[in-house]
């Protein structure tokens, strides 16, 4: 999971860079961008419960 | 930010448009990040080293079939990874050319392969690029005939840089070793700009050797690079370790002395292997980064008294421009002198030029997307305009 996280805020970090320097996101990247998040927040809270059970 | 004690977390790319000329074609895929991420520890890419314990036979990650795709990818028989294109420049300089042998380069050629040939104790003998810069096949032969002349035998070896560094020309490499050929000159080209960049086959341009820098052009951590070999040349280059030791009798299996044994045994291997597919893919679609190029060249040719010095129309997105006509007469007066053109840029998200260069410069669009060259021309017009520069529409 820490992985995946890892993974997804990298995926994350390419968007800021194909929009460097206004990171102003078109529609498609928005879209991309608020999948990426809901997916980070669900994977750190995966491995919140995992690491602290 | 920091990642250590006294390390800033680097965000160059995140915070602005990068076109440094040497890190554009270098910068990591979003695989390669993840691998970088996975395999940063040390022997990262030996778990599964087996016999005969050479990297090139690794299955596990499939290092194996990756050399096997680099080679058949750049038209070529083999393939081994090294750290950085400068490293296969001496593995065949060390390899051909012995004390006091000319080695035929250009006078547009990288300092490392005069390195490699100093290496070696062989002799630097350029080919002068032409008044376009660009070198010719008829220059060549020329050169090679002085050569023979001056050591009564040809050069041992040809480096031919495919674009060279200083003004991103594109070389005439095929023809260049046709002529090389005629003498039995075995013929390296120099692919650090264009191998990952754009398609390079070396069968094609009937070549001997092609190298290319992994973190220059194929977008890939530092050092690294790949060197490739026909055949016959593989036989030379990559021949196996014949040592053995007096006391011991032990002998060292396969390894390739040229190479020291294994090269990239970790996040450089791993992070060439993740972006490839997306290098193979991207160097299908090099015209787009010459049309968003020529967005950015337009947009300074439009400033009065800008030129560019490389070949044009652009055959490359790294470029030598001269402002001294332009931006630098800005700087002659201006409190900040030439660093007020680079501060302007970074004001505006862009970097990467030399600070305070407002005479000649060199800069590299490659990877922008066409938003962010549009972003670039726009600055350097509003710059210009700002500053009182006549601006052409």
């Amino acid at each position: 999971m820490a992985f995946q996280a890892l993974y997804t805020l990298t995926d994350i970090r390419m968007i800021l860079r194909e929009t460097a320097p206004s990171h102003e996101l078109d529609p498609e990247q928005r879209k991309a961008a608020e999948r990426l998040l809901e997916n980070l927040e669900r994977q750190v809270s995966s491995l919140k419960q995992e690491m602290l059970k | 930010m920091r990642c250590a004690m006294g390390i800033e977390a680097r965000q160059v790319n995140e915070l602005a448009i990068n076109i440094d000329p040497i890190q554009a074609g270098g910068r990591l895929t979003a695989d390669a990040m993840k691998a970088a991420i996975a395999y940063g520890d040390g022997y990262s890419v030996c778990d599964n080293c087996r016999k005969p314990n050479r990297l090139d036979y690794i299955s596990k990650p499939p290092i194996a079939e990756f050399h096997r795709d680099v080679a058949a990818w750049l038209g070529m028989d083999a393939a081994r990874m090294v750290p950085g294109a400068r490293r296969g420049f001496q593995a065949v300089a060390h390899t051909y050319v012995h004390k006091g042998d000319p080695v035929l380069l250009t006078s547009l050629s990288h300092y490392t392969e005069f390195l490699a040939i100093e290496d070696s104790g062989g002799v630097a003998r350029e080919i002068p690029a032409g008044d376009h810069k660009i070198v010719t096949a008829d220059a060549a032969a020329a050169k090679i005939e002085e050569v023979k002349h001056e050591f009564g035998r040809p050069p041992a070896l040809a480096f031919i840089d495919q674009v060279d560094y200083q003004f991103g020309n594109m070389h005439d490499v095929k023809a260049i070793a046709k002529v090389a050929r005629q003498y039995d000159i075995p013929v390296l080209c120099n692919g650090a700009y264009t191998v990952g960049i754009l398609p390079v086959n070396g069968k094609e341009l009937g070549v001997d050797f092609v190298v290319g820098s992994g973190h220059k052009s194929m977008a890939a951590p530092a050092p690294s690079g790949v060197l490739a070999a026909t055949a016959e040349r593989a036989a030379e280059v990559f021949r196996t370790t014949a040592i053995m030791g007096d006391v011991t009798n032990r002998t060292f299996g396969i390894k390739e002395p040229e190479l020291m044994g294994c090269t990239l045994m970790g996040v450089t291997l791993v992070g060439m292997m993740a972006s490839f597919p997306h290098v193979k893919e991207r160097v299908k679609h090099f015209d787009r980064e010459l049309k968003n190029h020529k967005l950015v060249t337009d947009a300074l040719l439009s400033v009065e008294g800008t030129k560019i010095l490389s070949e044009y129309p652009r055959k490359h997105t790294m470029t030598r421009v001269d402002t001294t006509g332009s931006f630098d007469k800005v700087a002659e007066t201006h409190k900040k002198r030439g660093f007020y053109f680079t501060s302007a840029l970074e004001e505006r998200g862009i970097t990467g030029l030399i600070p305070g260069a407002t005479k000649v410069w060199k800069f590299n669009s490659y990877g922008t997307t066409q938003k962010q060259a549009g972003h670039l021309s726009a600055a350097i017009v509003a710059i210009a305009r700002e500053h009182g520069l006549t601006v052409t529409e």
